[in-house]
C-alpha cells in the first residue's frame, strides 16, 4: 500500500509541477500594494516621455482631483504586446496605457480599451494627428488617442566624419558608402551603428527603393512585399551597412544605442530625436565626447531630399477594466492638453496636436528643422489589426538578425513574406 | 519526497489484526485533515487546468480574453498544432535541450553530493552556502547576469578569451547561432538546477550505513565499485524521483530561454516548448492553439512520469 501511496504522492507532485507549466501563460497578479480607491496607474513605455512631462502630469492631476494620486509605472517596449494582453485582461489592470501606434489595433479591435468617443473633442478633436487617430479607431469609434509621434534623425560625430574625410550624405546610396568608408578609416569604430534587431531603421531602405512591407489586394487579403525586386535592392543596402559598416552586435537591439555613439565607438547613429539628450549628456548629466562634435541630418532619400522613414509614435488609451474611468479620462485630458503636449514638443517629440507642430523646438532650431523634415515624410506599417502579431512574434527582428549575419536575402525574404501573409491573412 | 513516503514503511507492515479492525471504522478525521489542501489544489491548480483544457477546444483569441463569447471548434486546435511542422521542430529541440541539461545536472549534482560527503565541516558549509545562494537566485535574475557574462561587446567570457588566446573575441555573439545559444542556455539551466540535486542526493548519502561501506572496503571493493554497487542501490529511488522532476522542469523551461531571447539570438530558431506556448498564446493572441500545445505537453510529461513511476515500483519490488 505504501508503494501506491508513494506513486500517488509522486503523481500529485508532478501534477503540481505540470499545472505550474500549464498556467504559465495566464496572468500573474503583479506585486502591488492594496490599491487606494483613487490611485490611478499610468503605464508609460520606455524613456520617451521626458521627466518634465511626467512631473507635470502627476502634479496637475493631483491639483484637479484632490485626494487622488497618479502613479507612473514605466514599461519596456520589448514584449509590450504580450504584457498588455495579460495585464489589460486581469483584475489588476492599469488605468491608462501607452502603446506603439502599430500595436494599437490589436487592442482596439479586441475590446480591451474604453470607448473615448465622448471625450474625443475635449482631447483635441480634428486637431489630433490623422494617422494616429486612424490607428486608434475601430468600427468608427476612438479607443486610443494619439500620444506623440517621433521622427528618426541621423546623428553623426563631426570630428570622426572629418577624420575619415566624408561629408554629410545627400543620397541614401552615399549614406551607405559613407558608412563603409568610415568603418574602414576608423578601426574599432562603427561607420553606422546598426544592430541586427533594429528593423525600424531598416524599413526606409525598402521604401526608398520603391518597395513596400505589404500591400492589400482587391479582396482585402495582404500580399507581403519583402521579396519584391525593389525591396531586395533596399535589403541589400541594409545588409551592406550591417555587415561592412557596423560593429554592433548582429543580434543586438537598438536600446541604449547612444552609449557606443557617445563614447566614439560609432560615427553615425539613426535614432529617435529625443535620443539627443542621452547623447550630449551621460546618466550623471556629465558632458560626453559628443557634446561639442554632434551633427545631425534627416536620412537622405534615394534621389536627395528626406527619406520616407518609419512613423514611430504612441497611442494612449484607457483600460476597459479600469476601476476609475472618470479619473482616467481626466488624466487623459491632461496628457493631451496644450501645456503637456508643448512639453513633449519642446523635447523633440512631434506632439499629438497638429496646431502645436511649430512648437517642436528641440535643442536647437536646426535639429527642429531636421525633425520636421523627417516627420513630413514618415510612413506607417500595414494597417491591419494583426500587424501587432507580426511585431510580437519578432518576425522582423529575426529576419534582420539573419540579414546582419550575412544570410541570403532573397530566400530569407521569401520565407518572411510567407510568414507575414499567414499572420495577416490568418 | 521519496524519503517521506518511505518512512511509514515499517509501521505500515506492522499493525496487528486488532489495529486493522479498528481502522475499518469510518473515521472522518483523515478526510477533514486532507480537505484544506484539497480545496487549495482544486482552486489553484484544478480549475486553471480545467479551463486550459476547455480553452484548447475553443476558438479563443484576444476578443475572447476581453469577454467575447468563445466558439467550440472540436479538435480544430489540436489538428492545426499537430499538422504544423514548427511544433514538431520545437518539441524535438526542447527534448534535446532537456536531455543534455538533465544529464549534466544529474552527473554534476551527484558528484557534488559525493564531494560534500568527503569534505570537512568548514568546507562543506561553504559549499552548502554557495549552492543555497545559487538555488535561491530567481531564474530571471540569473539569466540576465549570465547574459552579461556572455555579452557580445563587454562580456567577461569574451574578455577572458581575448586575454587567453591573444585573438580578439570582442564582438563574438554567443547567442546568434542556435547551437551556441542552447549551450549557454544549458549552462544556465544546469547551474540553477544542480543545488537541488546535490542537496537531495547528499541527504540520501547520509543514510548509507558506514559499516556497509567499511565492510565493502575491507572486501577490496574500489571507490567506483562501492559507489556503483552499494551507494547507488541505497539512493536509487531518490535519484529516480530527482530525474523525473528534472525532466519535467527542463522540458517546460521558460524564464531562462525567454530572457535569453530578449538579450540576443533568433527567436524562431531558439523557441522551446514553454516559450512557444507563450508566444502562440500571448504574442500571437491565439490562446486556443496555445492551450492545445500545453495539453499535449502535459500528456507527454505524464507519459514520461508514468514510465518512471512504474520503473520505480518495479525496482522497489525487487529490493
Amino acid at each position: 500500500m505504501n508503494k501506491k501511496l508513494g506513486a500517488f504522492a509522486l503523481l500529485s507532485a508532478s501534477a503540481v509541477v505540470l499545472a505550474g507549466c500549464a498556467t504559465g501563460g495566464a496572468p500573474t497578479p503583479t506585486a502591488d500594494g492594496t490599491p487606494e480607491p483613487a490611485e490611478l496607474r499610468v503605464w508609460l513605455v520606455g524613456t520617451d516621455t521626458p521627466q518634465a512631462a511626467r512631473d507635470y502630469l502627476v502634479e496637475t492631476f493631483a491639483d484637479k482631483n484632490p485626494g487622488s494620486t497618479l502613479v507612473i509605472e514605466e514599461q519596456q517596449w520589448t514584449g509590450l504586446v504580450d504584457k498588455l494582453t495579460t495585464s489589460l485582461s486581469s483584475s489588476d489592470s492599469p488605468d491608462i496605457v501607452e502603446m506603439g501606434n502599430t500595436q494599437a489595433a490589436a487592442f482596439t479591435s479586441a475590446g480591451a480599451l474604453l470607448d473615448l468617443s465622448d471625450i474625443q473633442d475635449a482631447l483635441g478633436g480634428s486637431d489630433l494627428l490623422d494617422g494616429f487617430v486612424e490607428a486608434g479607431t475601430w468600427d468608427g469609434k476612438l479607443y486610443a488617442a494619439p500620444y506623440y509621434s517621433g521622427a528618426r534623425v541621423v546623428f553623426y560625430n563631426t570630428a570622426q566624419y572629418e577624420d575619415a574625410g566624408v561629408k554629410v550624405p545627400t543620397t541614401l546610396e552615399e549614406y551607405v558608402s559613407n558608412g563603409v568608408t568610415l568603418a574602414g578609416a576608423l578601426p574599432g569604430v562603427s561607420g553606422v551603428y546598426f544592430p541586427g534587431k533594429d528593423w525600424y531603421n531598416a524599413l526606409p531602405f525598402i521604401w526608398e527603393n520603391g518597395g513596400e512591407v505589404a500591400v492589400q489586394n482587391g479582396d482585402g487579403t495582404w500580399d507581403a512585399q519583402f521579396s519584391s525586386e525593389a525591396s531586395i535592392a533596399g535589403l541589400t543596402q541594409v545588409q551592406e551597412l550591417m555587415t561592412k559598416a557596423s560593429l554592433a552586435a548582429k543580434d543586438g537591439d537598438e536600446t541604449e544605442a547612444w552609449v557606443p555613439f557617445r563614447t566614439e565607438k560609432a560615427a553615425t547613429l539613426s535614432a529617435p530625436s529625443w535620443a539627443y539628450w542621452s547623447i550630449v549628456a551621460d546618466e550623471d548629466k556629465k558632458d560626453t565626447a559628443l557634446t561639442d562634435t554632434l551633427g545631425y541630418f534627416a536620412l537622405p532619400g534615394s534621389d536627395g531630399g528626406a527619406a520616407q522613414v518609419f512613423a514611430g509614435g504612441s497611442n494612449v488609451g484607457i483600460a476597459a477594466r479600469s476601476a476609475h474611468p472618470e479619473l482616467a479620462k481626466s488624466a487623459l485630458e491632461i496628457m493631451l492638453s496644450d501645456d503637456y503636449q508643448t512639453i513633449l514638443a519642446e523635447n523633440g517629440l512631434v506632439p499629438a496636436k497638429k496646431a502645436l507642430g511649430s512648437k517642436v523646438a528641440a535643442a536647437t532650431p536646426e535639429l527642429a528643422a531636421v525633425i520636421a523634415d523627417a516627420a513630413a515624410n514618415a510612413k506607417l506599417t500595414p494597417a491591419s489589426p494583426k500587424w501587432a502579431d507580426v511585431e510580437a512574434k519578432g518576425l522582423l527582428q529575426d529576419f534582420f538578425v539573419k540579414v546582419a549575419g550575412g544570410g541570403d536575402i532573397a530566400s530569407l525574404a521569401t520565407e518572411l513574406d510567407t510568414q507575414i501573409e499567414s499572420i495577416l491573412n490568418g | 519526497m521519496s524519503v517521506m513516503t518511505r518512512v511509514p514503511e515499517v509501521p505500515a507492515t506492522a499493525p496487528a489484526p486488532a489495529a486493522r479492525k479498528a481502522r475499518r471504522r469510518v473515521d472522518g478525521t483523515p478526510l477533514a485533515l486532507l480537505l484544506p489542501a484539497l480545496i487549495m489544489l482544486i482552486v489553484f491548480i484544478g480549475w486553471p487546468l480545467v479551463q486550459l483544457v476547455v480553452m484548447s477546444f475553443q476558438k479563443y483569441g484576444r476578443e475572447q480574453i476581453f469577454g467575447a463569447p468563445a466558439e467550440f471548434i472540436g479538435l480544430g486546435n489540436y489538428l492545426r498544432v499537430l499538422g504544423d511542422p514548427e511544433f514538431w521542430t520545437v518539441l524535438a529541440r526542447s527534448i534535446g535541450l532537456c536531455v543534455v541539461s538533465v544529464a549534466a545536472t544529474m552527473v554534476l549534482g551527484v558528484a557534488i553530493a559525493l564531494m560534500m560527503k568527503a569534505l570537512g565541516t568548514v568546507m562543506r558549509t561553504v559549499v552548502s552556502v554557495g549552492l543555497l545562494l545559487a538555488w535561491a537566485m530567481p531564474a530571471l535574475t540569473a539569466t540576465i547576469v549570465w547574459g552579461w557574462i556572455f555579452d557580445t561587446d563587454y562580456g567577461l567570457v569574451n574578455y577572458l578569451l581575448t586575454q587567453l588566446t591573444g585573438e580578439s573575441w570582442r564582438g563574438h555573439s554567443w547567442l546568434s547561432d542556435p547551437l551556441s545559444f542552447f549551450t549557454v542556455a544549458a549552462i544556465i539551466i544546469t547551474w540553477g538546477a544542480i543545488p537541488f540535486v546535490a542537496f537531495s542526493t547528499y541527504a540520501g548519502l547520509t543514510q548509507v550505513p558506514d559499516e556497509v561501506m567499511e565492510a565493502a572496503a575491507l572486501d577490496g571493493a574500489g571507490g567506483w565499485q562501492r559507489f556503483r554497487l552499494i551507494v547507488v542501490p541505497y539512493v536509487r529511488s531518490i535519484l529516480i524521483v530527482l530525474l523525473i522532476l528534472q525532466v519535467i522542469w527542463d522540458l517546460r523551461v521558460f524564464a531562462q530561454i525567454y530572457a535569453l531571447q530578449t538579450i540576443g539570438g533568433v527567436r524562431a530558431d531558439t523557441n522551446t516548448i514553454g516559450v512557444y506556448i507563450y508566444s502562440v498564446s500571448m504574442a500571437t493572441g491565439d490562446l486556443g492553439s496555445g492551450g492545445a500545445i500545453a495539453v499535449i505537453l502535459v500528456l507527454v510529461l505524464l507519459a514520461i512520469s508514468a514510465y518512471y513511476i512504474r520503473t520505480m515500483l518495479k525496482t522497489e519490488e525487487e529490493l
